[in-house]
Protein backbone atom coordinates (compact mmCIF):
# COMPACT_ATOMS: atom_id res chain seq x y z
CA UNK A 1 0.00 0.00 0.00
CA UNK A 2 1.40 3.11 -0.48
CA UNK A 3 2.50 5.53 1.74
CA UNK A 4 0.30 8.52 1.12
CA UNK A 5 -2.63 6.24 1.27
CA UNK A 6 -1.86 4.70 4.46
CA UNK A 7 -1.07 8.10 5.83
CA UNK A 8 -5.07 9.19 4.94
CA UNK A 9 -6.40 6.08 5.81
CA UNK A 10 -4.20 6.21 9.44
CA UNK A 11 -5.49 9.69 9.90
CA UNK A 12 -9.27 8.64 8.85
CA UNK A 13 -8.80 6.56 11.60
CA UNK A 14 -7.66 8.96 14.02
CA UNK A 15 -10.05 10.95 13.26
CA UNK A 16 -13.54 8.70 13.79
CA UNK A 17 -11.84 7.88 16.94
CA UNK A 18 -12.01 11.59 18.10
CA UNK A 19 -15.26 11.65 17.12
CA UNK A 20 -15.82 8.47 19.62
CA UNK A 21 -14.45 10.16 22.00
CA UNK A 22 -16.82 12.89 22.00
CA UNK A 23 -20.05 10.62 22.33
CA UNK A 24 -19.02 7.96 24.22
CA UNK A 25 -16.11 9.03 26.87
CA UNK A 26 -16.65 11.17 30.01
CA UNK A 27 -14.53 13.78 28.51
CA UNK A 28 -16.40 14.26 25.56
CA UNK A 29 -19.67 14.83 27.10
CA UNK A 30 -18.57 17.21 29.50
CA UNK A 31 -18.00 18.68 25.95
CA UNK A 32 -21.18 18.32 24.61
CA UNK A 33 -22.76 19.51 28.10
CA UNK A 34 -20.53 22.89 28.42
CA UNK A 35 -21.44 23.35 24.27
CA UNK A 36 -25.24 23.00 25.36
CA UNK A 37 -25.42 25.30 28.39
CA UNK A 38 -23.78 28.14 26.22
CA UNK A 39 -26.11 27.57 23.73
CA UNK A 40 -29.02 27.09 25.89
CA UNK A 41 -28.22 30.44 27.23
CA UNK A 42 -27.35 31.87 23.52
CA UNK A 43 -30.86 30.60 22.54
CA UNK A 44 -33.19 31.49 25.20
CA UNK A 45 -31.50 35.25 25.39
CA UNK A 46 -30.45 35.86 21.68
CA UNK A 47 -31.76 33.21 19.08
CA UNK A 48 -35.54 32.85 20.10
CA UNK A 49 -36.11 36.25 20.46
CA UNK A 50 -34.47 37.16 17.54
CA UNK A 51 -36.70 39.06 15.55
CA UNK A 52 -37.28 41.26 18.13
CA UNK A 53 -33.09 41.34 18.67
CA UNK A 54 -32.39 42.25 15.32
CA UNK A 55 -35.31 45.62 15.24
CA UNK A 56 -34.11 46.62 18.76
CA UNK A 57 -32.25 49.49 19.61
CA UNK A 58 -28.71 48.40 20.26
CA UNK A 59 -28.36 45.90 18.08
CA UNK A 60 -29.27 48.45 15.21
CA UNK A 61 -26.49 50.96 16.60
CA UNK A 62 -24.17 47.59 16.83
CA UNK A 63 -24.60 46.92 14.14
CA UNK A 64 -24.35 50.15 11.92
CA UNK A 65 -21.74 51.34 14.00
CA UNK A 66 -19.30 48.58 12.86
CA UNK A 67 -20.45 47.81 9.60
CA UNK A 68 -22.62 50.56 8.41
CA UNK A 69 -26.10 50.29 7.14
CA UNK A 70 -25.23 48.22 4.12
CA UNK A 71 -24.24 45.35 7.15
CA UNK A 72 -27.93 46.08 8.63
CA UNK A 73 -29.62 45.56 5.66
CA UNK A 74 -26.86 42.11 4.84
CA UNK A 75 -28.20 40.48 8.06
CA UNK A 76 -31.93 41.44 7.55
CA UNK A 77 -31.70 39.58 4.44
CA UNK A 78 -31.15 36.21 5.66
CA UNK A 79 -34.37 34.00 5.26
CA UNK A 80 -34.62 33.75 9.12
CA UNK A 81 -34.12 36.57 12.27
CA UNK A 82 -32.76 33.43 14.11
CA UNK A 83 -30.58 32.17 11.33
CA UNK A 84 -29.59 35.65 11.12
CA UNK A 85 -28.75 36.25 15.10
CA UNK A 86 -27.06 32.82 14.98
CA UNK A 87 -24.90 33.57 12.20
CA UNK A 88 -23.95 36.78 13.94
CA UNK A 89 -23.22 35.00 17.47
CA UNK A 90 -21.48 32.12 16.02
CA UNK A 91 -18.64 33.87 14.09
CA UNK A 92 -17.58 36.13 16.99
CA UNK A 93 -18.04 33.56 19.35
CA UNK A 94 -16.69 29.90 18.27
CA UNK A 95 -13.07 31.00 17.00
CA UNK A 96 -12.59 31.45 20.63
CA UNK A 97 -14.31 28.44 22.05
CA UNK A 98 -12.17 26.86 19.30
CA UNK A 99 -9.10 27.46 20.97
CA UNK A 100 -10.67 26.03 23.98
CA UNK A 101 -11.87 23.20 22.53
CA UNK A 102 -9.64 22.41 20.49
CA UNK A 103 -6.14 23.03 22.37
CA UNK A 104 -5.71 19.06 23.70
CA UNK A 105 -5.29 17.35 20.28
CA UNK A 106 -1.43 16.33 21.17
CA UNK A 107 -0.38 17.43 24.07
CA UNK A 108 -1.56 14.93 27.20
CA UNK A 109 -0.79 11.98 24.67
CA UNK A 110 2.38 13.44 24.31
CA UNK A 111 2.95 14.29 28.07
CA UNK A 112 1.81 10.68 29.03
CA UNK A 113 3.61 8.74 26.42
CA UNK A 114 0.64 7.56 24.28
CA UNK A 115 2.01 8.51 21.43
CA UNK A 116 4.68 5.92 21.60
CA UNK A 117 2.51 3.41 21.38
CA UNK A 118 1.21 5.09 18.25
CA UNK A 119 4.29 5.78 16.62
CA UNK A 120 5.08 2.63 16.14
CA UNK A 121 2.22 2.11 14.28
CA UNK A 122 1.74 5.15 11.99
CA UNK A 123 3.17 8.14 11.12
CA UNK A 124 3.33 11.09 13.17
CA UNK A 125 1.78 13.40 10.45
CA UNK A 126 -0.52 11.22 9.87
CA UNK A 127 -1.56 11.76 13.88
CA UNK A 128 -1.38 15.44 13.09
CA UNK A 129 -3.67 15.32 10.38
CA UNK A 130 -6.07 12.52 12.28
CA UNK A 131 -6.47 14.57 15.11
CA UNK A 132 -7.23 17.93 13.41
CA UNK A 133 -9.54 15.98 11.08
CA UNK A 134 -10.84 14.77 14.09
CA UNK A 135 -11.21 18.04 15.94
CA UNK A 136 -13.16 19.46 12.92
CA UNK A 137 -15.47 16.63 12.80
CA UNK A 138 -16.64 17.28 16.54
CA UNK A 139 -16.98 20.95 15.53
CA UNK A 140 -18.74 19.77 13.08
CA UNK A 141 -21.29 18.14 15.13
CA UNK A 142 -21.61 20.17 17.66
CA UNK A 143 -22.48 22.79 14.96
CA UNK A 144 -24.62 21.02 12.96
CA UNK A 145 -26.84 20.27 16.43
CA UNK A 146 -26.94 23.94 17.60
CA UNK A 147 -28.12 24.86 13.79
CA UNK A 148 -30.46 22.01 13.52
CA UNK A 149 -32.04 22.96 16.53
CA UNK A 150 -31.99 27.03 15.59
CA UNK A 151 -33.66 25.95 12.64
CA UNK A 152 -36.26 23.91 14.15
CA UNK A 153 -37.09 27.05 15.83
CA UNK A 154 -37.03 29.12 12.99
CA UNK A 155 -39.65 26.77 11.05
CA UNK A 156 -41.82 26.82 14.49
CA UNK A 157 -42.24 30.35 14.40
CA UNK A 158 -42.69 30.57 10.27
CA UNK A 159 -44.96 27.73 10.87
CA UNK A 160 -42.43 25.52 8.09
CA UNK A 161 -38.85 25.28 6.52
CA UNK A 162 -37.91 27.03 3.39
CA UNK A 163 -35.89 26.10 0.81
CA UNK A 164 -33.82 29.32 1.38
CA UNK A 165 -33.86 28.77 4.92
CA UNK A 166 -32.00 24.69 4.26
CA UNK A 167 -29.78 26.78 1.77
CA UNK A 168 -28.82 29.30 4.55
CA UNK A 169 -28.14 26.09 7.03
CA UNK A 170 -25.88 25.04 4.37
CA UNK A 171 -23.76 28.06 3.74
CA UNK A 172 -23.72 28.96 7.81
CA UNK A 173 -22.21 25.42 8.56
CA UNK A 174 -19.81 25.74 5.59
CA UNK A 175 -18.75 28.69 6.55
CA UNK A 176 -18.19 28.40 10.07
CA UNK A 177 -16.26 25.18 9.69
CA UNK A 178 -14.30 26.96 6.76
CA UNK A 179 -13.79 29.58 9.31
CA UNK A 180 -12.72 27.16 12.24
CA UNK A 181 -9.74 25.28 10.02
CA UNK A 182 -7.35 27.39 11.54
CA UNK A 183 -7.76 28.36 14.63
CA UNK A 184 -7.85 24.31 14.92
CA UNK A 185 -5.04 24.20 12.86
CA UNK A 186 -3.25 26.85 15.33
CA UNK A 187 -4.32 24.31 17.95
CA UNK A 188 -2.66 21.78 16.22
CA UNK A 189 0.54 23.42 16.58
CA UNK A 190 0.27 24.90 20.15
CA UNK A 191 -0.40 21.35 21.35
CA UNK A 192 2.68 19.93 19.95
CA UNK A 193 4.56 22.41 21.86
CA UNK A 194 2.79 22.57 25.64
CA UNK A 195 2.87 20.36 27.94
CA UNK A 196 -0.97 20.98 28.56
CA UNK A 197 -3.48 22.23 27.39
CA UNK A 198 -4.01 24.67 29.39
CA UNK A 199 -0.76 25.96 28.12
CA UNK A 200 -1.80 25.22 24.64
CA UNK A 201 -4.15 28.03 24.95
CA UNK A 202 -2.35 30.31 26.59
CA UNK A 203 0.16 30.11 24.14
CA UNK A 204 -2.15 30.65 21.58
CA UNK A 205 -3.37 33.61 23.15
CA UNK A 206 -0.62 35.22 23.65
CA UNK A 207 1.03 34.77 20.27
CA UNK A 208 -2.34 35.98 18.33
CA UNK A 209 -1.77 39.07 20.57
CA UNK A 210 1.96 39.39 20.25
CA UNK A 211 1.03 39.26 16.48
CA UNK A 212 -1.68 41.63 16.29
CA UNK A 213 0.28 43.98 18.38
CA UNK A 214 3.92 43.81 16.68
CA UNK A 215 1.67 43.92 13.11
CA UNK A 216 0.03 47.40 14.44
CA UNK A 217 2.99 48.48 15.29
CA UNK A 218 4.69 47.69 11.94
CA UNK A 219 1.93 49.31 10.22
CA UNK A 220 1.73 52.48 12.47
CA UNK A 221 5.54 53.37 10.78
CA UNK A 222 4.66 51.81 7.64
CA UNK A 223 0.76 52.57 6.43
CA UNK A 224 1.63 50.79 3.18
CA UNK A 225 1.63 47.22 4.88
CA UNK A 226 -1.56 47.57 6.41
CA UNK A 227 -3.42 44.95 4.37
CA UNK A 228 -1.04 42.64 6.32
CA UNK A 229 -3.50 42.79 8.83
CA UNK A 230 -5.82 40.50 6.39
CA UNK A 231 -3.76 37.81 6.84
CA UNK A 232 -4.32 37.18 10.85
CA UNK A 233 -6.38 34.26 11.41
CA UNK A 234 -10.08 34.99 11.66
CA UNK A 235 -9.66 38.72 9.94
CA UNK A 236 -11.92 37.80 7.70
CA UNK A 237 -14.80 37.15 10.55
CA UNK A 238 -15.23 41.09 10.27
CA UNK A 239 -15.94 41.06 6.51
CA UNK A 240 -17.99 37.66 6.53
CA UNK A 241 -20.50 39.41 9.51
CA UNK A 242 -22.23 41.59 6.93
CA UNK A 243 -22.43 39.16 4.19
CA UNK A 244 -25.15 36.50 3.30
CA UNK A 245 -25.85 33.57 0.97
CA UNK A 246 -23.24 31.34 -1.18
CA UNK A 247 -21.54 34.98 -1.52
CA UNK A 248 -20.07 34.35 1.95
CA UNK A 249 -17.74 31.34 0.28
CA UNK A 250 -15.59 34.13 -2.03
CA UNK A 251 -13.23 34.41 1.24
CA UNK A 252 -12.61 30.66 1.65
CA UNK A 253 -9.54 31.03 0.32
CA UNK A 254 -7.38 32.66 3.10
CA UNK A 255 -8.67 30.48 5.84
CA UNK A 256 -8.30 27.01 4.02
CA UNK A 257 -4.74 28.88 3.05
CA UNK A 258 -3.71 29.25 6.66
CA UNK A 259 -5.31 25.97 7.98
CA UNK A 260 -2.89 23.80 5.46
CA UNK A 261 -0.02 26.19 6.27
CA UNK A 262 -0.19 25.77 10.05
CA UNK A 263 -0.71 21.83 9.56
CA UNK A 264 2.32 21.64 8.10
CA UNK A 265 4.33 23.55 10.63
CA UNK A 266 2.45 21.24 13.33
CA UNK A 267 3.84 18.04 11.10
CA UNK A 268 7.27 19.70 11.31
CA UNK A 269 6.97 20.35 14.65
CA UNK A 270 5.72 16.48 15.78
CA UNK A 271 8.34 15.22 13.58
CA UNK A 272 11.11 17.01 14.70
CA UNK A 273 10.26 16.54 18.39
CA UNK A 274 11.42 14.05 21.15
CA UNK A 275 8.71 11.49 22.51
CA UNK B 1 23.13 -12.75 7.35
CA UNK B 2 21.57 -9.44 7.49
CA UNK B 3 21.19 -7.77 10.80
CA UNK B 4 17.82 -6.74 12.20
CA UNK B 5 19.45 -3.96 14.39
CA UNK B 6 22.82 -1.90 12.78
CA UNK B 7 23.57 0.70 15.01
CA UNK B 8 27.14 2.68 13.71
CA UNK B 9 28.71 5.20 15.59
CA UNK B 10 25.56 6.46 17.92
CA UNK B 11 25.59 9.45 19.55
CA UNK B 12 23.12 11.38 21.71
CA UNK B 13 23.99 14.23 24.29
CA UNK B 14 21.71 16.40 26.22
CA UNK B 15 22.92 19.32 26.47
CA UNK B 16 26.61 19.11 28.67
CA UNK B 17 24.98 15.61 28.97
CA UNK B 18 26.69 12.50 26.57
CA UNK B 19 23.58 10.33 26.51
CA UNK B 20 25.47 7.64 23.87
CA UNK B 21 28.90 7.72 22.51
CA UNK B 22 30.00 6.51 19.62
CA UNK B 23 28.11 3.20 19.90
CA UNK B 24 27.98 0.53 17.92
CA UNK B 25 26.41 -3.18 17.76
CA UNK B 26 24.27 -5.33 15.31
CA UNK B 27 21.62 -7.84 16.45
CA UNK B 28 21.16 -10.45 13.98
CA UNK B 29 17.69 -12.87 13.39
CA UNK B 30 16.43 -14.80 16.45
CA UNK B 31 18.71 -12.81 18.98
CA UNK B 32 17.56 -11.89 21.96
CA UNK B 33 19.71 -8.94 23.07
CA UNK B 34 19.73 -7.86 26.79
CA UNK B 35 20.60 -4.15 27.53
CA UNK B 36 22.00 -3.91 30.69
CA UNK B 37 23.77 -0.64 32.60
CA UNK B 38 23.64 1.29 35.53
CA UNK B 39 21.34 4.42 36.60
CA UNK B 40 21.99 6.91 33.51
CA UNK B 41 24.08 4.78 31.60
CA UNK B 42 21.99 5.47 28.11
CA UNK B 43 19.77 2.59 28.31
CA UNK B 44 16.20 3.99 27.78
CA UNK B 45 18.16 6.52 25.39
CA UNK B 46 19.46 3.91 22.96
CA UNK B 47 16.02 2.56 22.96
CA UNK B 48 14.67 5.33 22.38
CA UNK B 49 16.60 6.18 19.70
CA UNK B 50 15.62 2.40 18.19
CA UNK B 51 12.29 2.98 18.62
CA UNK B 52 12.37 6.38 16.70
CA UNK B 53 11.21 8.29 19.56
CA UNK B 54 14.90 10.34 19.56
CA UNK B 55 16.81 11.34 16.54
CA UNK B 56 20.80 11.06 17.51
CA UNK B 57 23.19 13.33 16.98
CA UNK B 58 25.14 11.16 14.76
CA UNK B 59 25.76 7.87 13.50
CA UNK B 60 23.28 5.89 11.75
CA UNK B 61 20.76 3.69 13.17
CA UNK B 62 19.14 0.89 10.71
CA UNK B 63 16.17 -1.89 11.28
CA UNK B 64 15.43 -4.21 9.02
CA UNK B 65 17.45 -1.69 6.28
CA UNK B 66 15.23 1.06 7.16
CA UNK B 67 15.63 4.24 9.56
CA UNK B 68 13.38 3.91 12.41
CA UNK B 69 9.81 5.07 12.48
CA UNK B 70 9.93 4.28 9.08
CA UNK B 71 6.90 3.56 7.32
CA UNK B 72 7.76 0.26 6.42
CA UNK B 73 8.28 -0.83 10.46
CA UNK B 74 5.33 -0.48 11.04
CA UNK B 75 3.85 -3.71 12.66
CA UNK B 76 7.34 -5.23 12.38
CA UNK B 77 8.75 -3.20 15.07
CA UNK B 78 6.76 -3.39 18.75
CA UNK B 79 8.23 -2.10 22.15
CA UNK B 80 6.93 -1.62 25.35
CA UNK B 81 8.64 2.09 26.18
CA UNK B 82 9.03 3.26 29.42
CA UNK B 83 6.57 4.90 31.08
CA UNK B 84 3.95 4.96 28.42
CA UNK B 85 0.73 5.61 29.37
CA UNK B 86 -2.97 4.26 27.68
CA UNK B 87 -5.59 6.95 27.13
CA UNK B 88 -7.48 7.22 30.12
CA UNK B 89 -10.42 7.79 28.07
CA UNK B 90 -11.12 4.55 26.50
CA UNK B 91 -11.13 1.11 28.03
CA UNK B 92 -7.79 -0.87 27.23
CA UNK B 93 -9.38 -3.29 24.99
CA UNK B 94 -10.63 -0.35 22.96
CA UNK B 95 -7.24 1.21 22.81
CA UNK B 96 -5.84 -2.58 21.72
CA UNK B 97 -8.32 -3.07 19.27
CA UNK B 98 -7.35 0.32 17.87
CA UNK B 99 -3.70 0.09 17.48
CA UNK B 100 -4.59 -3.63 15.52
CA UNK B 101 -6.56 -1.80 12.96
CA UNK B 102 -3.65 0.96 12.71
CA UNK B 103 -1.36 -1.86 11.21
CA UNK B 104 -3.92 -3.07 9.44
CA UNK B 105 -5.90 -5.81 10.48
CA UNK B 106 -9.91 -5.68 10.25
CA UNK B 107 -12.41 -4.68 12.25
CA UNK B 108 -12.73 -8.08 13.66
CA UNK B 109 -9.47 -9.98 12.82
CA UNK B 110 -8.17 -6.54 15.82
CA UNK B 111 -11.02 -7.40 17.77
CA UNK B 112 -9.73 -11.18 18.22
CA UNK B 113 -5.99 -10.10 18.13
CA UNK B 114 -7.08 -7.90 21.34
CA UNK B 115 -8.37 -11.38 22.69
CA UNK B 116 -5.25 -13.39 21.85
CA UNK B 117 -2.55 -10.61 23.76
CA UNK B 118 -4.35 -10.27 26.87
CA UNK B 119 -5.37 -13.80 27.89
CA UNK B 120 -1.52 -14.06 26.46
CA UNK B 121 -0.77 -11.21 29.88
CA UNK B 122 -3.67 -12.74 31.92
CA UNK B 123 -5.92 -9.49 31.35
CA UNK B 124 -9.08 -11.19 28.97
CA UNK B 125 -11.65 -10.34 31.95
CA UNK B 126 -10.19 -6.23 31.72
CA UNK B 127 -11.29 -5.48 28.07
CA UNK B 128 -13.53 -2.63 29.14
CA UNK B 129 -11.92 -1.57 31.95
CA UNK B 130 -9.85 2.15 31.88
CA UNK B 131 -6.05 2.07 32.70
CA UNK B 132 -7.10 4.38 35.49
CA UNK B 133 -9.16 1.22 37.35
CA UNK B 134 -5.81 -1.11 36.97
CA UNK B 135 -3.42 -1.98 39.25
CA UNK B 136 0.66 -0.69 38.75
CA UNK B 137 1.05 -3.79 37.09
CA UNK B 138 -1.85 -4.72 35.41
CA UNK B 139 -1.63 -1.63 33.16
CA UNK B 140 2.37 -2.73 32.40
CA UNK B 141 0.87 -5.93 31.79
CA UNK B 142 -1.71 -4.35 29.46
CA UNK B 143 1.26 -1.82 27.73
CA UNK B 144 3.50 -5.41 26.87
CA UNK B 145 0.35 -7.21 25.34
CA UNK B 146 0.08 -4.05 22.77
CA UNK B 147 3.58 -5.14 22.22
CA UNK B 148 2.52 -8.24 21.06
CA UNK B 149 -0.33 -7.58 18.19
CA UNK B 150 -0.42 -8.89 14.87
CA UNK B 151 3.66 -10.32 14.33
CA UNK B 152 5.99 -8.26 14.80
CA UNK B 153 9.36 -9.39 14.26
CA UNK B 154 11.48 -7.59 16.49
CA UNK B 155 10.18 -6.44 20.06
CA UNK B 156 12.02 -4.05 22.00
CA UNK B 157 11.16 -4.46 25.44
CA UNK B 158 11.98 -1.57 28.76
CA UNK B 159 12.29 -2.93 32.02
CA UNK B 160 8.93 -5.64 30.79
CA UNK B 161 8.82 -7.22 34.18
CA UNK B 162 9.80 -4.36 36.61
CA UNK B 163 7.15 -3.20 39.04
CA UNK B 164 5.15 -6.85 38.23
CA UNK B 165 4.87 -9.94 40.95
CA UNK B 166 6.71 -12.25 40.97
CA UNK B 167 3.81 -15.08 39.75
CA UNK B 168 3.49 -12.34 36.48
CA UNK B 169 7.07 -11.96 35.62
CA UNK B 170 7.51 -15.58 35.50
CA UNK B 171 4.61 -15.40 33.56
CA UNK B 172 6.25 -12.64 31.11
CA UNK B 173 9.57 -14.21 31.68
CA UNK B 174 8.21 -17.63 30.28
CA UNK B 175 6.13 -15.53 27.60
CA UNK B 176 9.44 -14.41 26.06
CA UNK B 177 10.83 -17.21 26.13
CA UNK B 178 8.53 -19.36 24.19
CA UNK B 179 8.48 -16.55 21.67
CA UNK B 180 12.25 -16.35 21.71
CA UNK B 181 13.92 -17.51 17.74
CA UNK B 182 10.28 -16.60 16.46
CA UNK B 183 10.44 -13.03 17.09
CA UNK B 184 13.94 -11.07 18.02
CA UNK B 185 13.95 -9.27 21.28
CA UNK B 186 15.73 -6.59 22.74
CA UNK B 187 15.27 -6.54 26.54
CA UNK B 188 16.33 -3.52 28.86
CA UNK B 189 16.42 -4.66 32.78
CA UNK B 190 18.12 -4.00 35.87
CA UNK B 191 17.93 -7.85 36.74
CA UNK B 192 20.87 -9.95 35.59
CA UNK B 193 19.11 -13.37 36.43
CA UNK B 194 16.47 -12.70 34.16
CA UNK B 195 18.49 -11.71 31.83
CA UNK B 196 20.68 -14.61 31.53
CA UNK B 197 17.42 -16.92 31.41
CA UNK B 198 16.00 -15.02 28.29
CA UNK B 199 19.24 -13.42 26.20
CA UNK B 200 21.92 -14.58 24.61
CA UNK B 201 23.76 -11.89 23.69
CA UNK B 202 24.18 -9.25 26.28
CA UNK B 203 25.31 -5.31 25.25
CA UNK B 204 26.74 -3.32 28.44
CA UNK B 205 26.61 0.06 27.99
CA UNK B 206 27.94 2.60 31.00
CA UNK B 207 28.74 6.03 30.61
CA UNK B 208 27.02 6.12 27.46
CA UNK B 209 29.69 3.88 26.27
CA UNK B 210 28.92 0.21 25.25
CA UNK B 211 31.66 -1.53 27.51
CA UNK B 212 31.06 -4.97 26.36
CA UNK B 213 29.20 -6.81 24.25
CA UNK B 214 28.89 -10.82 24.21
CA UNK B 215 26.96 -13.82 23.09
CA UNK B 216 26.27 -16.33 25.71
CA UNK B 217 29.53 -18.86 24.77
CA UNK B 218 30.81 -20.28 28.22
CA UNK B 219 34.79 -19.65 27.45
CA UNK B 220 37.24 -20.65 24.78
CA UNK B 221 38.26 -24.47 23.82
CA UNK B 222 40.84 -23.86 26.45
CA UNK B 223 39.10 -22.34 29.15
CA UNK B 224 35.49 -23.58 30.08
CA UNK B 225 34.27 -22.33 33.75
CA UNK B 226 31.64 -24.23 36.15
CA UNK B 227 29.65 -22.49 38.92
CA UNK B 228 29.12 -24.34 41.91
CA UNK B 229 27.18 -23.21 44.75
CA UNK B 230 27.10 -25.33 47.57
CA UNK B 231 24.60 -26.36 50.45
CA UNK B 232 27.28 -25.56 53.34
CA UNK B 233 29.90 -22.96 53.28
CA UNK B 234 33.25 -24.18 51.82
CA UNK B 235 36.16 -25.31 53.63
CA UNK B 236 40.04 -26.04 53.75
CA UNK B 237 39.06 -29.24 52.91
CA UNK B 238 37.07 -29.07 50.25
CA UNK B 239 39.24 -26.59 47.90
CA UNK B 240 42.25 -28.94 48.75
CA UNK B 241 40.49 -31.63 47.04
CA UNK B 242 39.17 -29.51 44.05
CA UNK B 243 42.22 -28.17 43.61
CA UNK B 244 43.35 -31.80 42.94
CA UNK B 245 41.06 -32.44 40.40
CA UNK B 246 43.17 -32.98 36.25
CA UNK B 247 42.35 -29.59 34.52
CA UNK B 248 41.43 -27.07 36.96
CA UNK B 249 42.86 -24.17 36.26
CA UNK B 250 41.98 -21.52 38.49
CA UNK B 251 39.73 -21.79 41.87
CA UNK B 252 38.07 -18.44 42.55
CA UNK B 253 35.69 -18.84 45.67
CA UNK B 254 33.17 -15.28 45.14
CA UNK B 255 31.26 -16.01 48.29
CA UNK B 256 31.13 -18.09 51.33
CA UNK B 257 28.66 -21.19 49.34
CA UNK B 258 29.99 -20.10 45.75
CA UNK B 259 32.68 -21.18 44.02
CA UNK B 260 34.08 -21.35 40.26
CA UNK B 261 36.39 -23.36 38.69
CA UNK B 262 38.18 -22.40 35.69
CA UNK B 263 39.73 -25.77 33.64
CA UNK B 264 41.01 -26.94 30.55
CA UNK B 265 38.87 -29.27 28.92
CA UNK B 266 41.65 -30.54 26.69
CA UNK B 267 42.99 -32.26 29.55
CA UNK B 268 40.00 -33.20 31.17
CA UNK B 269 36.96 -33.50 29.28
CA UNK B 270 34.33 -34.69 31.46
CA UNK B 271 35.72 -32.32 34.33
CA UNK B 272 32.23 -31.63 35.23
CA UNK B 273 31.67 -35.61 36.01
CA UNK B 274 35.28 -35.64 38.00
CA UNK B 275 33.45 -32.41 40.41
CA UNK B 276 30.26 -34.39 41.03
CA UNK B 277 32.26 -37.50 42.08
CA UNK B 278 34.51 -35.61 44.16
CA UNK B 279 31.56 -33.63 45.95
CA UNK B 280 30.01 -37.06 46.55
CA UNK B 281 32.47 -38.57 47.91
CA UNK B 282 33.38 -36.30 50.64
CA UNK B 283 29.50 -35.80 51.40
CA UNK B 284 29.47 -32.06 50.48
CA UNK B 285 26.20 -31.09 48.98
CA UNK B 286 25.80 -28.70 46.31
CA UNK B 287 22.51 -26.07 45.95
CA UNK B 288 23.24 -25.53 42.01
CA UNK B 289 25.84 -26.25 39.15
CA UNK B 290 26.34 -24.39 36.38
CA UNK B 291 28.37 -24.55 33.25
CA UNK B 292 29.93 -21.65 32.54
CA UNK B 293 30.16 -18.27 34.86
CA UNK B 294 27.10 -16.29 35.58
CA UNK B 295 25.84 -12.99 33.98
CA UNK B 296 26.87 -11.06 36.72
CA UNK B 297 30.56 -13.04 37.27
CA UNK B 298 31.23 -11.87 33.58
CA UNK B 299 30.00 -8.57 33.58
CA UNK B 300 31.68 -7.46 36.81
CA UNK B 301 34.24 -9.88 37.55
CA UNK B 302 33.31 -10.42 40.94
Amino acid sequence: MSNSLTLFQHAGMYASFELRRLWQTRPGLMTLAATTVIWALLFRYAIMPAADLIASRGFIDFISGVFGNTGLQQLSQWPAPELAVYWFFSLLLLPLFSLFFTANQLCSDLERGTLRFLSLRSSRTAIVLGRFAGQMLVQACLILLTLLATLLLASWRSGGVSFDMLSATLVILLNLLIVLLPFTALMSVFSALARSAKLAVSLAIVTLGLCFALLSWFIFYFPDFLFLLGYLPGAQVFQLLPLHGWQTLQLAILPIAQAAALLVLASIFVNRRAL
Amino acid sequence: MSAIIQCNDLSKSFGRKTALQQVSFELIPGETAALIGPNGAGKTTLFSILCGYLRPDSGKVQIFGHQPGSHSLFGKVAALPQDAQFDPAFGIGEQLDFYGRLQGLSRKAARAETTRVLALVDLSEHYAHKASALSHGMRKRAAIAQAFIGAPQLILLDEPTAGLDPANALHIRQLIGRLSGEVSFMISSHNIFELEQLCNKVLYLQLGQLSSQSNSDNGTAEQQYLTLQLEQDSSDGLIAALNQLTGLISLQQLQKKELVLCYNPAQNAQFDLAVLQCLAVNGWGYRNFIKGQTLEQKLFSV
